[in-house]
């Protein structure tokens, strides 16, 4: 076909000149014996080719350009290209048909992907426990995730060395429903109320109810992390809540949380954990933050820390813009200890009271550990 | 083979074009059945010793090696084991060579602290006029002199010697033998001209682009978009493509991120990704029109030691929905067609090589066909399984076609046994170099090489 344009277009004369490229095929005798050679040579070449061959098995055009060509790689090059664009029907205009080369059916090959791709997120949790900030996508099972999370937290709490806390973790982390998530609270909170006092009892009473709500809102999240949020208004630190809000929607958050929730048991440990804590919220507000920071509006607002200045500071850190809650961190890395004192100033009632016990308890505590 | 079918037709497509383009069926597979079995193990655990696969090597050769020593040396020869020998009595001894080399490679010197060692740096041959073959069986070693070629002879070969123990505790040796050709299979060939390509080396990913043109050329011609009708319908008769390794280039081992830093190099992505991507391309073109073999070899992404398993099909995922596409093993045996396949991506030769005085491929590659054994030197100087109940590289029937892959160049030879065997021998050369792939006739044996070019910027083709 070709060969019979180029024909036609040197009868015309039309004055551009065309090159042609060949392609010769045939036997060379090389090294004593017989080789079989396929050549693609320029126009003026061709004779020599030919002569060159003992037997020529084909000659035909295999590419016409307007330039003269210094090399083959143009020519591999536009085949590439077009080859790239119809691999699929890279066999049609070929001439030898094949009959077994039927692709198999689709169906046969995501089975083995799923598989495939389960094993690797398995990997990619692995690789993530040394990476938190990376792994921004929560894996499909919330399996991963808790137990990811279970690993950095090994890591974490090895700090705060209590085993109560990692069996109140992995308590969580087994308690994928909310249902047992709200069921959960008050066996953790007894626990937790070894830590915190009695008093924190009563407010944890308090808060599973407006909290049940929100959880069922939280159903869809990880809700690995969530039984943690009613033990958490026992703390004094609501700012940490309400991270630990945020950790819900993002297997990071959960980690961050759990960072939280040791950081609280060492509590007054200055400045090693406020550092922690700080890199860690650091790390969350980069991610976008979503609404659903459920339990946490109810609990602070119970908790009423009417000092103006904080209020602002605990809404910001409610609301889930990322901005707030890097200012907000500040904040409540300096305000945290105000805040307890705050409790315990302006609470009244058992709360007050509670507020009161806890730092000391909370530090006592400490001390014990 | 093809010229002659072809030559008619040649200059056909110098003309306008036909109305319709005759198309051309490809031969359909007569009988395909892939004997490998024996090269996947299929629970690996690397809990043992090496030792156990040079006893079921010996265990295993040694009726077969005392048959042999019989009919040679005699019925009556005497049959003795090291720990039987009495000196200065004529008998004859089966056991596993061992060659002490001075320069070979030893991790354990490489790291002792007392010798202060600089790592030698690798070496295109480790022998040297110092070296000793020691004798080995079950129980004890004695040292061979005599008429032993010492130089020409690897670690781990079986072989059956003749002569006497010295008063030094020596064994002289006046005469020695190997197993020999294992025995023939019956030969269920095609009547009619049947092919299947042979190539190897395509080294895909090496960022040199010289290579492409001709890789190409080659799925073109096989797939029949290339030459005149003749050659399209010898092309047609092509049942097979079996690539014998290195399908990657050695550049794309990128061994350097072992050493540096993890942050330098964390967002790199490996050489082999984007080689395997084009892999992928090329198999999805062959595929769609030729069944094809895929063995991995010395660069290519499985694993290290002996046998190397099939590259995993989610590599390939263009090209592994077709059920033509086979990722076998290395090595690799199979019955194409009645006549059985049996060849490697020319690691254990390419080993043999660097530990023997023997130059020559093809050489070596007869040598170890004669020796009744794929690959003498594994595990010694080449990674391999520790295999405990048999040894799989061990030949037990000649196969019709034996083939290496990556060889310097091309050659073959037609070898004709005492017992009737005729075997193929063919060294298929590293296509990314010689850009030769090989045609096997299946009809009679005979094979073609078939070379590629473009032109470049110098003008002598």
């Amino acid at each position: 076909m070709l060969y019979d344009y180029v024909e036609r277009k040197r009868k015309e004369n039309s004055g551009a000149q065309l090159h042609v490229t060949y392609l010769v095929a045939g036997d060379l005798l090389q090294n004593g014996h017989m080789c079989h050679k396929v050549a693609v040579v320029r126009e003026d070449k061709l004779e020599a080719m030919k002569s060159k061959l003992s037997t020529i098995a084909s000659v035909h055009v295999y590419s016409i350009q307007k330039a003269l060509l210094k090399d083959s790689s143009p020519l591999y090059n536009t085949d590439y290209d077009i080859v790239k664009t119809n691999l699929h029907n890279c066999s049609k205009f070929s001439a030898i048909h094949c009959d077994a080369a039927v692709p198999r059916v689709r169906p046969d090959i995501p089975r083995a992907q799923t598989s495939l791709q389960g094993s690797s997120q398995r990997e990619n949790d692995t690789d993530a426990r040394s990476a938190p900030a990376v792994n921004g996508h929560g894996p499909p099972a919330a399996k991963h995730p808790s137990q990811q999370h279970k690993g950095i937290m090994g890591m974490f709490a090895a700090k705060a060395a209590s085993k109560p806390q990692d069996t109140n973790k992995e308590t969580k982390a087994e308690a994928p429903g909310v249902s047992t998530a709200s069921s959960k609270p008050p066996p953790k909170n007894n626990i937790i109320n070894n830590f915190f006092g009695k008093a924190a009892m009563n407010k944890l009473k308090v808060n599973p109810v407006p909290e049940q709500p929100k959880e069922e809102k939280e159903v869809v999240k990880p809700s690995v992390v969530e039984p943690e949020s009613s033990p958490n208004p026992v703390v004094e630190k609501p700012g940490k809540r309400t991270e630990s809000a945020r950790t819900q929607q993002k297997d990071r958050k959960s980690k961050t949380k759990r960072v939280d929730r040791s950081d609280n048991e060492e509590e007054r440990d200055p400045e090693n954990t406020k550092r922690k804590r700080k890199r860690i919220k650091q790390l969350e507000s980069d991610s976008s933050d979503e609404e659903a920071d459920v339990p946490q509006p109810p609990t602070p607002e119970e908790e009423k820390a009417p000092s103006p200045p904080h209020i602002p500071a605990l809404k910001t850190e409610l609301e889930p813009a990322a901005m707030e809650v890097s200012a907000g961190g500040r904040k409540r890395k300096r305000k945290r200890v105000l805040k307890s004192k705050m409790f315990i100033d302006e609470e009244e009632g058992c709360m007050g009271k509670a507020g009161c016990a806890l730092p000391l308890s909370g530090t006592h505590f400490i001390d014990d550990f | 083979m093809f010229s002659e079918r072809a030559a008619p037709t040649a200059q056909g497509l110098l003309g306008p074009p036909s109305a319709e383009p005759p198309t051309f069926p490809r031969v359909p597979v007569l009988g395909y059945s892939d004997c490998s079995g024996l090269f996947r193990p299929g629970e690996r655990s690397f809990g043992r010793q090496y030792a156990h696969v040079y006893a079921v090597r010996l265990a295993g050769m040694r009726p077969l090696l005392q048959r042999r020593a019989r009919s040679r040396w005699g019925n009556d020869v005497v049959l003795r084991k090291l720990s039987e020998l009495q000196v200065g009595e004529k008998c004859c001894v089966v056991g596993t060579l061992f060659k002490v080399m001075q320069l070979q490679p030893s991790i354990l010197q490489e790291i002792s602290e007392e010798h202060n060692l600089v790592p030698q740096p690798p070496l295109p041959k480790y022998i040297q006029p110092s070296d000793e073959l020691i004798l080995e069986d079950e129980l004890q070693r004695i040292k061979l002199e005599g008429a032993i070629n010492v130089q020409r002879l690897v670690t781990g070969t079986i072989l059956a010697v003749y002569g006497s123990e010295q008063d030094d505790g020596r064994f002289l040796v006046e005469d020695h033998c190997f197993a020999d050709l294992p025995p023939p299979l019956p030969w269920n060939g095609p009547s009619s001209d049947r092919f299947v390509l042979l190539a190897s080396g395509l080294g895909l990913g090496s960022g040199s682009g010289e290579a492409l043109l001709s890789t190409q050329l080659l799925v073109d011609v096989v797939t029949g978009q290339l030459g005149a009708e003749g050659e399209q319908s010898c092309a047609a008769h092509i049942s097979r493509l079996i690539l014998a390794g290195n399908l990657l280039s050695q550049n794309t081992q990128s061994r350097d991120t072992i050493n540096k830093a993890k942050y330098l190099t964390k967002k790199t992505q490996a050489a082999s990704v984007e080689a395997v991507k084009m892999l992928d391309e090329i198999l999805l073109q062959l595929c769609t029109s030729v069944p094809v073999d895929v063995m991995p070899g010395e660069f290519d992404p499985t694993n290290y030691t002996l046998p190397q398993q099939p590259l995993h099909r989610c590599m390939l995922p263009l090209a592994s929905p077709y059920p033509t596409l086979h990722l076998v093993t290395n090595p690799y045996q199979a019955d194409l067609d009645g006549v059985r396949f049996l060849g490697t991506s020319g690691q254990n030769v390419s080993d043999i090589f660097k530990y023997s005085s023997m130059d020559d491929y093809l050489d070596i590659l007869e040598w170890t066909l004669l020796a009744g054994h794929i690959s003498p030197t594994a595990p010694d100087t080449l990674g391999c399984y520790p295999f405990y109940k048999l040894d799989p590289f061990i030949l037990t029937e000649c196969p019709h076609v034996y083939f290496c892959g990556n060889a310097p160049r091309f050659q073959s030879k037609l070898l004709q046994g005492a017992e009737g065997q005729r075997v193929l021998l063919v060294t298929v050369p590293d296509f990314s170099s010689t850009q030769t792939a090989c045609l096997v006739n299946l009809r009679d044996l005979t094979c073609q090489p078939i070379t590629f070019s473009g032109f470049g910027a110098e003008d002598e083709e």
